[in-house]
This record gives C-alpha cells, sequence and structure tokens, in this order.
C-alpha cells in the first residue's frame, strides 16, 4: 500500500502513462484549489497552514529521529529499496518530498518573471529615466527564452563540418559568449572592493584595529614566500620554531580565528533550532502574515 | 566532516532537551515572567535608519540575499515586516529585492500586510517589491542599479549572502547611504563589518524578532536559546578537560565520554 502510493512519484512506464498522470495531476490541483479557495476563509487557511507545516515538519522530523537499519526499512523489516542508505518506514518518502517541493518552486518562476516584467514594462510605457535598460532586458530575455528553447528542442543531426547548427552557436554565444563573461567581470570586481574594504578596516584608530591590523599582517606574510624567508634564521624546532611566520600564521588562523567561528556556528545552529521550532508550532506566524491568535 | 544522515540516541537526546528547554521557556514567558535582553546595537539602529531615510525624503532598499524559503530568509522576512511597519508609518517608501522566484511570492504578501497592519494598505506598491534574477552577480548589479537609481538613503542586507556580499555593502557605501547588515554565514561578516554602519552578528541575527517585537512568546524562546547554547558550551569544556586529562585526540579513541561527544560530530 505505502510503496504503491509512493509508486506515483517515480518515473512513469510510458508516454501514454505519463500524459494520464499529468491530467489527472493537474484536475487534481485544480479541484483542489478551487475548493480550498471557495470554502475556505482566512481563518480556516490560517489552521491550514499551520497543519500543513507541523505535518511536514513532523514527518522530516521523525524520519531522521527514528531508528533505522541498513538492508531493511525499520520496523517494518521490509526490503531497503536503497541498502547504501540507512532507512526507516519514512525513509522512502524523503525523495518525492523533494520532488514535489521543487515542481512547487518552479511554478513560482512564472511570478518572478511577471514582477520583471511589471517593473520593466512601465519603466518603459513611461518613458522613465534609464528606459533604454528596461528595452534591454526585453531584449535579453526573449533572446535567450528563443535561442535557449530552440536550441534543446532541435533534433539531433550531424552537423556539416562539425559546426554546430545556427541556433546552437547564436544560443552558445549569448550564453557563454556575454553572459559568462559578464559573470566573470562582475566577480573579478571583487578584488578592488577587497582592496578598498580593507584599507578601511586596518586604518589603525583603535587598539582593536591595530591589533587586527597586526594579526592580518601575520597572516599574509606567512602566506607568501617572501614572509617564510623573512624569520628562514629561526630554527624548525624548539620554542623559536613558534616565531617563524609560517607557524605563527598557522596558529593564529587555527587557534584564534577557527574557535571564535565555532563559537559564532555554535550560536546560530541554536538559534536557527529556535526559529525552526517556533515556525513548526506556528509560534512565529503573527511576524508574518496577521496577527497572533 | 559531513553531517548525519540519522540521529543515534545521544544527538536524539541532547537535540530534544534543547527543544524542550525552548519550549518551556516559552511557556514560562507567555504566563508573565520577566525576561532580560541585552542591548543589541545593530538592531537598535533600524529606527534611526529608517528615520534618516525619512528626514531625507529618500527610499529604504532591503535585500534579502541568495537563498529561497529557508529559516534565513524567514527571519529575514520577520525583521523586513518591523522595517516596513516603521516605514509606513513615517510614510517613507521601501524598495526589496529577492534573488529567489519561490520567495518572491511570500516577501511580497509579507509586505502587503505589513503596511495592512501600520494601516496604510494604500501605501504598498507591487513594483516596490522585485525578483531581481536567481544569478548571485547579476544579482548583486541589478541591486546596485536599484540603490544608484533610487538614491537610497538606507541599505538593509538581512539574509543569506555570499561574494556578492561586498559587492553590496561597499557600493551602497559609496553611494552614501547608512548601511544595516545581518548574516549568519560567519565567513561574511568580516566584509560586513568593513562596510556597512552597523552590523548584526551569529545569533544575533535569530534574535531580531524577539528582540524588536517583545512578544512574549520570541522572548521566551530566546531566553530558551541562550541556555541550549550554554549547555553546548559546558559540553565543549567537558571535552577539552577530558581530551587534555587522556593526553591529546590520538590517545583519546578508547575513551567513552569523547567518543560520545564525538559521534554527533561525523
Amino acid at each position: 500500500m505505502w510503496n504503491s502510493l509512493l509508486g506515483i512519484f517515480h518515473p512513469a512506464a510510458s508516454t501514454s502513462a505519463l500524459i494520464w498522470r499529468l491530467i489527472l495531476a493537474v484536475a487534481f490541483s485544480i479541484a483542489l484549489l478551487v475548493l480550498l479557495h471557495r470554502f475556505l476563509g482566512p481563518r480556516g487557511r490560517r489552521w491550514l497552514i499551520a497543519f500543513v507545516t507541523f505535518a511536514g515538519g513532523l514527518y522530516l522530523g521523525l524520519e531522521y529521529f527514528l531508528p533505522v537499519r541498513g538492508s531493511v526499512l525499520w520496523p517494518t523489516g521490509m526490503p531497503n529499496p536503497n541498502p547504501d542508505r540507512a532507512a526507516n518506514i519514512l525513509t522512502p518518502g524523503i525523495e518525492p518530498i523533494g520532488i514535489m517541493l521543487s515542481v512547487v518552486g518552479a511554478f513560482t518562476v512564472g511570478l518572478g518573471i511577471y514582477s520583471l516584467c511589471q517593473v520593466h514594462g512601465r519603466n518603459v510605457a513611461q518613458r522613465r529615466p534609464g528606459w533604454h535598460n528596461s528595452g534591454a532586458f526585453f531584449l535579453a530575455m526573449s533572446a535567450m527564452l528563443v535561442f535557449g528553447l530552440w536550441a534543446h528542442y532541435l533534433p539531433d543531426q550531424d552537423a556539416p563540418g562539425g559546426r554546430l547548427p545556427w541556433q546552437e552557436s547564436t544560443y552558445e554565444l549569448l550564453f557563454g559568449g556575454i553572459f559568462m563573461p559578464l559573470q566573470a567581470a562582475t566577480f573579478s570586481l571583487l578584488a578592488f572592493y577587497i582592496a578598498s574594504a580593507a584599507y578601511r578596516a586596518f586604518r589603525i584608530h583603535t587598539a582593536e584595529a591595530a591589533l587586527m591590523m597586526a594579526a592580518a599582517f601575520i597572516v599574509m606574510l606567512a602566506q607568501v614566500p617572501v614572509g617564510q624567508w623573512l624569520t628562514h634564521g629561526l630554527p624548525t624546532t624548539g620554542p623559536l620554531a613558534f616565531f617563524r611566520l609560517e607557524t605563527l600564521g598557522d596558529w593564529i588562523m587555527s587557534w584564534l580565528n577557527t574557535p571564535a567561528q565555532r563559537g559564532i556556528v555554535f550560536g546560530v545552529a541554536v538559534g536557527g533550532l529556535a526559529m525552526s521550532l517556533r515556525i513548526w508550532l506556528s509560534l512565529e506566524r503573527g511576524t508574518f502574515f496577521s496577527e497572533q491568535g | 566532516m559531513g553531517g548525519l544522515e540519522h540521529a543515534n540516541w545521544f544527538m536524539s537526546a541532547l537535540f530534544g532537551s534543547m527543544c524542550l528547554i525552548i519550549v518551556v521557556s516559552v511557556l514560562l514567558a507567555q504566563r508573565g515572567r520577566e525576561m532580560f535582553i541585552r542591548r543589541i546595537p545593530g538592531l537598535n539602529a533600524i529606527e534611526e535608519a529608517v528615520g534618516r531615510a525619512t528626514e531625507m525624503g529618500r527610499p529604504v532598499f532591503f535585500s534579502t540575499g541568495l537563498h529561497g524559503i529557508t529559516i534565513v530568509t524567514l527571519q529575514a522576512l520577520a525583521i523586513l515586516s518591523y522595517i516596513v511597519k516603521l516605514a509606513a508609518v513615517h510614510a517613507t517608501r521601501i524598495v526589496v529585492a529577492t534573488a529567489s522566484a519561490t520567495l518572491y511570492p511570500v516577501l511580497e504578501e509579507s509586505v502587503r500586510e505589513a503596511y495592512t497592519a501600520a494601516d496604510h494598505p494604500e501605501a504598498f506598491r507591487s513594483e516596490d517589491v522585485r525578483f531581481v534574477t536567481e544569478e548571485q552577480f547579476a544579482y548583486a548589479m541589478g541591486c546596485v542599479g536599484i540603490m544608484a537609481r533610487e538614491q537610497t538613503a538606507t541599505n538593509f542586507f538581512f539574509g543569506a549572502f555570499f561574494a556578492e556580499s561586498l559587492i553590496l555593502a561597499e557600493n551602497g557605501r559609496a553611494l552614501g547611504a547608512l548601511q544595516v547588515a545581518g548574516c549568519p554565514d560567519p565567513v561574511q561578516i568580516p566584509f560586513f563589518i568593513a562596510t556597512c554602519d552597523y552590523v548584526v552578528i551569529g545569533d544575533e541575527y535569530y534574535a531580531a524578532s524577539a528582540y524588536l517585537t517583545r512578544e512574549p512568546t520570541l522572548t521566551g524562546s530566546l531566553i530558551g536559546q541562550d541556555i541550549a547554547k550554554a549547555i553546548l558550551i559546558a559540553l565543549v569544556i567537558v571535552g577539552v578537560v577530558v581530551a587534555s586529562a587522556v593526553g591529546g585526540a590520538d590517545s583519546a579513541t578508547n575513551n567513552f565520554l569523547l567518543n560520545l561527544l564525538a559521534s554527533g560530530a561525523q
């Protein structure tokens, strides 16, 4: 029963089965949405959201905490479909839930595109300052959409002389020739931003800034050959070895920086746990959508 | 070290007791028990930052970072909700940008609700909540474009940020905006500290909604998470003392207590 229920989330065996599943899924989704919209008031909607949040959290939480076995599903004793991963009775449902979330997420891309078109469409229609940039957005989006889909659905064929079909080469030009270099250029700007931010951070106007400057200076010198050369005269063993720049730099990173970072991570993890609990139990709902009831 | 696929009994007991402490703290706070929260300058600065934008007659910008719907962005949404209410009362425009199409409808609804809660539903403009793009650096440049075109007086960066954090904050600074940032990722915090006026660090980020609203439920949860953190610190101290006593990690492999503590980190 459980496995046959999960079976509907696995790939269909044939094209006709896939089409039937798609029709049924769309009809079911529309019927469900119409029913919910028709019969649920704001209060009912809040309860539904709270119930789905609680049920989802309970399922994933129990899957993590219930005991597991390697070769069988705990506690049924049925064979584990994926023996490489220890499992309990809830584990087989994890993958379908992930797929369902991806599908729901994919629907929202349309809303995102609508938002972009709304903002840029208004800029073009009202000829606002910089409206030509919004025009460039529509041009770029249309070009990527048309050539991306065209190249994707082009039937496989042997191109003469090993050249790509023109639709695919146009897409390659747009993506690999324009988009990717623009991304790389933006990323490379970081080098200059780091330099200007570091200059401000390391200006010595307080004792803390001086300490940070000194630590940064040692760590940076320890990374480069000239830094290692500066203290190469010190012995490699014994108490003085600690003052070799590479050892000192490593000590600052491992014994000062790492514990401080881990301390922050501890706090963040517990904070995340508390926040998750509040969301799971719908204690924080009032912050987002409605006053707490 | 990768994460555990499933919890062992020690993890279950530790996790369960921390959850119990948080829930008990929430219940105690709901019954009216007084609870103290220390001052967090980064969160105090929010009001000053919105006030600055009001005085200058220029908009506020809020970025939720790159993640979709996660705990990090839900906390950012809680902070945004507070800022929108504040901005609505002061009749200050706020522009919100996200890099997640999944988060976008939730964000729009949340901002609309905040305007309604502040009794200014007419001030909500759907074009001020924008999905920019899901590409990291294109998002960064899109946000910089918004800051430059709208001449924002104040920029808020709350959410999950990565390499784009410095591009956003450094450009915002160059444009003369007052900036407040909050990010739970320790790698990005130094970049924000170097470029922003106020930064909310580590677990302060998750304390924001309790600190700003002083809601008993949220305050109780904050106290509970502090007690849970104290337990973790105690476990770290026990681990350090025992490991030192048995002579380091190499000779500690047969020590029951160390094996138990390490089992949560495998």
